[in-house]
């Protein structure tokens, strides 16, 4: 797996000065994440077929592509909920596992945020992002709690703590939502689809909570089909079609010189005009 | 057509203890038929083929049959099988429990079904283990599903508490026309039995339309 | 323990005869319990409303005490009010009529229900009559909601048929308890007997099963 390199002028280059080899955000420290070979099929149906990938500390990775091209699988196949059918998935050079108890503790190292939201709907805001510290972890309920205020501030909704999901905005749940991932402290934060169920005003502030958590420096894989999104606030694109990765590289590269037809063509769809 | 109407005061004391029995009958039937239910449904649910094929037999098996028959058969087949002579009572308990409990296996699994498997995956997401999503996040959404049709059971279980008079169990129906046999009051009797089947369900009915407003889906 | 099907084998003249009494007293209350229930329910929603505690007490009613009750009253203790006697097959069909018409109407009540207030709206904008609307717009729809809950009230009342060996209906259950009687032969005859409700019932219950599946796509409107 080796970074991309694409030479990206300088202001000076007319003037012939060097340019800028471009490094990759974290080249230099061994990756969080490696896909191996990654091969997930439904039947018939090939969904990853045979992907490989690397994702680095610190690094905002998007993962773009046409519905059904396997991006979702990818994130799902990451943190094990689902099943490899070939390759290896490995987390800090570890291969994940495959018992029940010890997947549960790779679980508990990475953060995941669901399209639909999935807050529970039978506790309040507050309660859903305590509940990870306090079932998981063990944690104290009231340290929890605690936890759990300042997490909701960090989202900007500590006025809502009380409030349950059937009271919130579909924004409101998906900061909840990130807010309750976040508080079991992973070093990994998979978004699935984050804001694709977000009526285009509440689209925003969830994308500036997730804006906020990249320059923190978390480490974030995000499917996403917010395309000026990953332009501006990713390190590292890429973009898959039938289970494939047809073009990888940083958003200068993907969004202004797509290297690969398909991925000019691919976003000439959604209407990126670069 | 000349009635009497004091037959029923007169035998006051015998309908009060029959109306007990059919109580007693639903009260019981229902604690057992509740855990039967669950450990049903956790078997239809569960990832062993053999437990889910034995559980989805059982529950068809009295899914599909009238009551009546299960009483009388049950009457009948258990003596013989188990070489030991049961009450009628002990009988009727047999049939009820194992009716209602393959009912509440269906109420149990269709309710946890019905809950979306995003929520599961949420709970898994997070590190919770396989049982501790089941009972922190899935049941207790489930259990708002499963109160109202369950409620429309224990109504239905109390009105086929009297079907269990067939063979001779002394609840309300059969002492009622036992009465009616032995005082020849057809009409005042069979009134009377109605009536007092009507003041003990009419309030649970209304039990029931309540949980289902309070409780039903609004989706 | 020896088992000796031959009163079946020797009866099963008395036997399919008793069936085909269940069958149509079923099919006969199954068919007069949803269109009394159809009746009650437009009636309670859309007609006069000094009817509409007279049905919810009604359907209450119904709710409240069995079936035996009901069918032992019509056939025992009615005709002592109204000096007329029924056979006990019709006895059991007004009985079972009663009793099931109940939860027919808050089958259809529920269905009617179930579609969204928008579409009378429309219909009205379009200078549509309630009775139009009702007819063209909302039972088409409620009735496609109502049809597995429809396959329910016949599998309730086939169920109910086997309560009417009280009243000595001559159906299967009836037959069944003469047999088995006569015979000394009660658990070969019950036996069989459940075999045969077994075989009627579960094609009708999981009919209704298929059913709720595939409409449960269609859920609100």
């Amino acid at each position: 797996m080796n970074a991309t390199l694409s030479p990206i002028g300088a202001p000076g280059a007319a003037t012939g000065a060097a340019p800028t080899a471009f490094i990759r955000k974290g080249a230099g420290d061994k990756p969080v994440l490696v896909y191996e070979n990654v091969r997930k099929t439904y039947g018939d149906f090939v969904a990853l077929n045979g992907v490989s990938l690397q994702v680095n500390k610190g690094e905002v990775m998007c993962l773009i592509g046409p519905s059904g091209s396997g991006k979702s699988t990818l994130l799902r196949c990451t943190n094990a909920l689902e099943t490899l059918n070939g390759g290896q998935v490995y987390l800090d050079g570890v291969p994940l596992p495959t018992r029940e108890s010890e997947v549960r503790r790779v679980r508990q190292r990475m953060g995941m945020v669901f399209q639909s939201f999935e807050l529970f709907p039978h506790k309040s805001a507050l309660d859903n992002v305590a509940m990870g510290p306090i079932t998981v972890l063990g944690m104290k309920e009231d340290e929890a709690r605690t936890r759990a205020r300042a997490l909701l501030d960090k989202v900007g909704l500590s006025s809502k703590a009380d409030n349950f999901p059937a009271n919130l905005s579909g924004g409101q749940q998906q900061r909840v939502a990130i807010a309750r991932a976040l508080a079991m402290g992973p070093d990994v934060m998979l978004f699935d689809e984050p804001t694709s169920a977000l009526d285009p005003e509440t689209v925003g502030e969830v994308l500036n909570v997730m804006k906020k958590l990249a320059q923190e420096g978390m480490t974030m894989i995000v499917v996403t089909h917010e395309m000026s999104f990953a332009r501006r606030v990713a390190n590292w694109v890429v973009v898959f079609e039938n289970g494939a990765i047809m073009e990888e590289g940083p958003p200068e590269q993907i969004f202004d010189h797509p290297t690969v037809a398909r991925t000019r063509d691919f976003l000439s769809h959604l209407g990126w005009d670069g | 057509m000349n009635l009497d109407w004091n037959i029923i005061w007169t035998h006051r004391d015998a309908l009060f203890h029959g109306a007990l029995m059919t109580v007693m009958l639903t009260v019981v039937t229902m604690l057992l038929a509740v855990p039967g239910g669950m450990v049903l449904a956790l078997m239809r649910l569960s990832n062993s083929k053999v437990l889910a094929g034995i559980s989805l037999c059982f529950v068809e098996f009295f899914r599909n049959l009238p009551l009546i028959l299960i009483i009388y058969w049950a009457f009948y087949v258990m003596p013989m099988a188990l070489d030991v002579q049961f009450s009628a009572l002990t009988t009727a308990l047999v049939a009820l429990v194992l009716n209602i409990s393959a009912y509440n296996a269906e109420t149990f699994r269709a309710g946890i079904n019905s809950i979306r498997r995003g929520q599961m995956e949420a709970a898994l997401a997070m590190g919770m283990s396989h049982r501790q999503a089941m009972f922190r996040v899935v049941i207790p959404q489930a259990a708002r599903r499963i109160l109202p049709v369950f409620a429309s059971t224990w109504i239905s279980l109390f009105k086929d508490t009297s079907l269990v008079s067939v063979i001779a169990v002394s609840e309300l129906a059969y002492t009622s026309m036992q009465i009616r046999a032995q005082s020849y009051r057809v009409l005042e009797m069979l009134t009377a039995m109605a009536v007092i089947y009507w003041l003990m369900g009419y309030p649970q009915a209304k039990l029931v339309d309540w949980i289902h407003r309070k409780y039903g889906v609004k989706e | 323990m020896d088992f000796d099907f031959s009163p079946i084998v020797d009866n099963w003249r008395f036997f399919a005869s008793g069936l085909g009494v269940t069958i149509a007293l079923s099919a006969i209350s199954a068919l007069t319990s949803i269109l009394v229930g159809l009746f009650i329910t437009l009636v309670r929603l859309y007609g006069p409303p000094i009817f509409k505690p007279f049905i919810v007490f009604y359907i209450d009613t119904m709710r409240s005490i069995p079936i035996l009750v009901v069918l032992v009253w019509i056939y025992f203790a009615f005709p002592i009010l109204a000096g007329v006697t029924f056979p006990p097959f019709w006895a059991a069909l007004v009985a079972l009529t009663l009793h099931i018409a109940a939860y027919a109407a808050e089958v259809v009540r529920a269905g009617i229900e179930s579609v969204r207030p928008g579409q009378t709206r429309a219909g009205l904008a379009l200078g549509m009559s309630r009775a139009q609307i009702l007819r063209k717009i909302i039972l088409p729809q409620a009735t496609i909601r109502m049809l597995p809950a429809f396959g329910s009230v016949l599998t309730i009342a086939i169920k109910d048929t086997a309560i009417a060996t009280v009243i000595a209906v001559p159906e299967l259950m009836h037959r069944a308890e003469t047999v088995a009687g006569q015979s000394y032969r009660p658990i070969e005859v019950f036996t069989c007997v459940m075999i045969a409700y077994f075989c009627i019932l579960f094609p009708v219950t999981r009919g209704v099963d298929r059913l709720y599946q595939r409409l449960a796509h269609l859920g609100r409107s």
